[in-house]
């Protein structure tokens, strides 16, 4: 457990209930400061509500929380004045959320931040969606807040503008400390060193992406192709290893044999398995393991 | 400070709603009606030759404005909160260091400008009616500050409509109802006979206290009215707007 200096945010025991039902029942979790830290569920696991609770938009129904520095908040809309420029809109933005007088310097270095130089003196609402999404990040960030919380980011925008949001969320990454939700697993597992994975309001695991993964993996995937695999090579292999299940599928086309295999966790087994499937009547051709990507986790765990 | 920021936020607003038609078509179509209205008062007054100009021009003009707004102030504070609410720009101000009361007021204060910008152009009327010789200054000052007094009433009704919901029309529809149903509250009045309570009910409508500052009376409870008027629509919508967080 990393010791309090280095949180940026701790959550203990919140609760959160609307009438009629419980949003957020006594979640804690904690972000480590300088972290990109991933916020995961299913659409109406409390998600929004959590981040909102931060932000100190609305209070919760009970438990505490304690946010270090302040906050930068991107909700899932972007609250954006469509008939404003960008540079007014930042401007406006940083008067009202800063004690500084005119600091015009900061919206010029967020404007560049975040890439908007080529479009500061056009209208918000003209802009396109990727761009106003960078509108709504430079908004959070630009009375240069210790901690940014983005609700959904990457949500509706195209892959090039998906991938341009993640090299900015990177490059945020240096001076703040991030929470990002997202439905985009694949976001999470790029830029996330940590996650937290909500469901009905509950915390179903939190802590390092990598020791998460690490620990629901109870079984090995291996996929191998070989040249020629018989019935008695099947058998043989079967009675050698611990083997969960071996599905063979022959590729006639190729003249190779597709062989997915489901091995007990043991990382010696891979070992001794290529071992095996290298014997000259075989004829190993390719052989890897399949690792547990986040998909897998997120279904296995809101199950 | 506290001035100084809600002074940010009535800046953006005046900005916002002098760069959209919106205020240039209402005030278009509050000059034409004040206008022919106007004229036709100024024709009429030839024939009334026992009433002073102040009777056949001034009074019934000033009423008419006064009753205009009733229309217009809805239409102007319909956006106040329904299009930041719909837009989902309302908690970005309520995330700042802007308290609510501070935000409510910025509102008030553009949409009064806005009104202020509307008004200004009546004041060619008494100006016209100088050239002929008229001298009523003390009738017209009251009359105007009835005008503000009342168009603050209104708009503070409309601030809390909008402060209800993210649907401008409703905001205004609404708005409309509660400024004409307090206005018809007089009416009610023939139905007692209860001397106290017809009093009581003339007094909470706007219109008797406006009567008072047209016909040049300024009188200390109209004043009292009118700040507390303003002050419970206040209080209102700073209950709504907190109702966020119950």
């Amino acid at each position: 457990m990393a010791n309090n200096a280095e949180l940026a945010i701790e959550i203990s025991k919140l609760s959160k209930a609307y009438p009629g039902r419980n949003a957020l029942n006594e979640i804690s979790f904690s972000v480590k400061k300088g972290s990109i830290h991933g916020f995961l569920g299913p659409n109406g696991a409390g998600k929004s509500t959590t981040m909102k609770i931060l932000s100190g938009l609305i209070p919760p129904t009970s438990g505490e929380f304690k946010v270090n520095g302040r906050v930068g908040f991107l909700p899932e809309h972007p609250p954006l004045y469509l008939n404003m420029t960008v540079k007014n809109y930042l401007e406006f933005v940083l008067s009202i959320y800063s004690d500084k007088p005119k600091n015009y310097a900061a919206v010029e270095q967020v404007i560049s931040k975040t890439g908007l130089s080529s479009v500061e003196e056009r209208l918000i609402g003209n802009l396109s969606k990727g761009f106003q999404q960078r509108v709504g990040i430079a908004q959070a960030i630009v009375h240069s807040p210790e901690m940014i919380i983005l609700d959904e980011p990457t949500v509706g925008l195209d892959p090039v503008a998906i991938n341009e949001i993640r090299a900015l969320i990177l490059e945020l990454k240096k001076d703040h400390t991030i929470l990002f939700s997202s439905h985009q697993l694949h976001d999470v597992e790029l830029l996330c060193s940590d996650i937290t994975l909500i469901n009905h309001g509950e915390i179903v695991v939190t802590g390092p992406l990598q020791s998460i993964i690490e620990g629901i993996k109870t079984r090995l995937n291996i996929k191998a192709k070989v040249e020629s695999f018989s019935e008695t090579d099947r058998t043989k292999m079967m009675s050698h290893f611990k083997l969960e299940s071996v599905h063979v599928v022959r590729d006639v086309d190729q003249n190779q044999v597709n062989l997915e295999i489901v091995a007990l966790a043991d990382e010696k087994i891979k070992k001794e398995l290529s071992r095996f499937l290298s014997q000259e009547n075989i004829g190993l051709l390719e052989f890897t393991e399949v690792k547990i990507d986040l998909e897998e986790l997120f279904n296995k765990m809101v199950k | 400070m506290y001035f100084k920021k809600i002074m940010i936020l009535v800046k953006k607003e005046l900005k916002d709603a002098f760069f959209s038609p919106l205020i240039y078509i209402l005030s278009g179509l509050f000059c034409f009606m004040m206008g022919w209205l106007f004229f036709n008062y100024l024709l009429q007054a030839k024939t009334l030759t026992t009433a002073t100009m102040t009777q056949a021009v001034i009074t019934p003009i000033f009423g008419n404005i006064n009753f205009i707004f009733v229309f217009l102030c809805p239409l102007l504070s319909m956006r106040s909160f329904a299009e930041e609410k719909k837009q989902s720009t309302l908690d970005l101000l309520l995330g700042s260091q802007l308290s609510e009361m501070q935000i409510i007021w910025g509102k008030f204060i553009s949409n009064l400008i806005q009104i202020i910008f509307m008004i200004s152009f009546t004041m060619v009327f008494p100006l016209i009616l100088a050239v002929s010789g008229y001298s009523d200054w003390a009738v017209v000052g009251s009359s105007y500050l009835g005008v503000l007094f009342s168009v603050m009433a209104y708009l503070a009704v409309g601030l809390f409509c909008s402060s209800l919901t993210d649907n401008q029309i409703v905001a205004s529809i609404l708005t409309f109802c509660l400024i004409l149903g307090s206005m018809l509250l007089v009416i009610t009045v023939n139905a007692t006979n209860n001397y106290l309570l017809a009093l009581i009910i003339q007094y909470s409508t706007v219109p008797f206290h406006y009567e008072g500052f047209v016909k040049g009376m300024i009188r200390s409870y109209s004043i009292v009215y009118f700040f507390s008027y303003v002050g419970f629509f206040f209080l209102l919508t700073l209950k709504s707007l907190q109702s966020r967080k119950w």
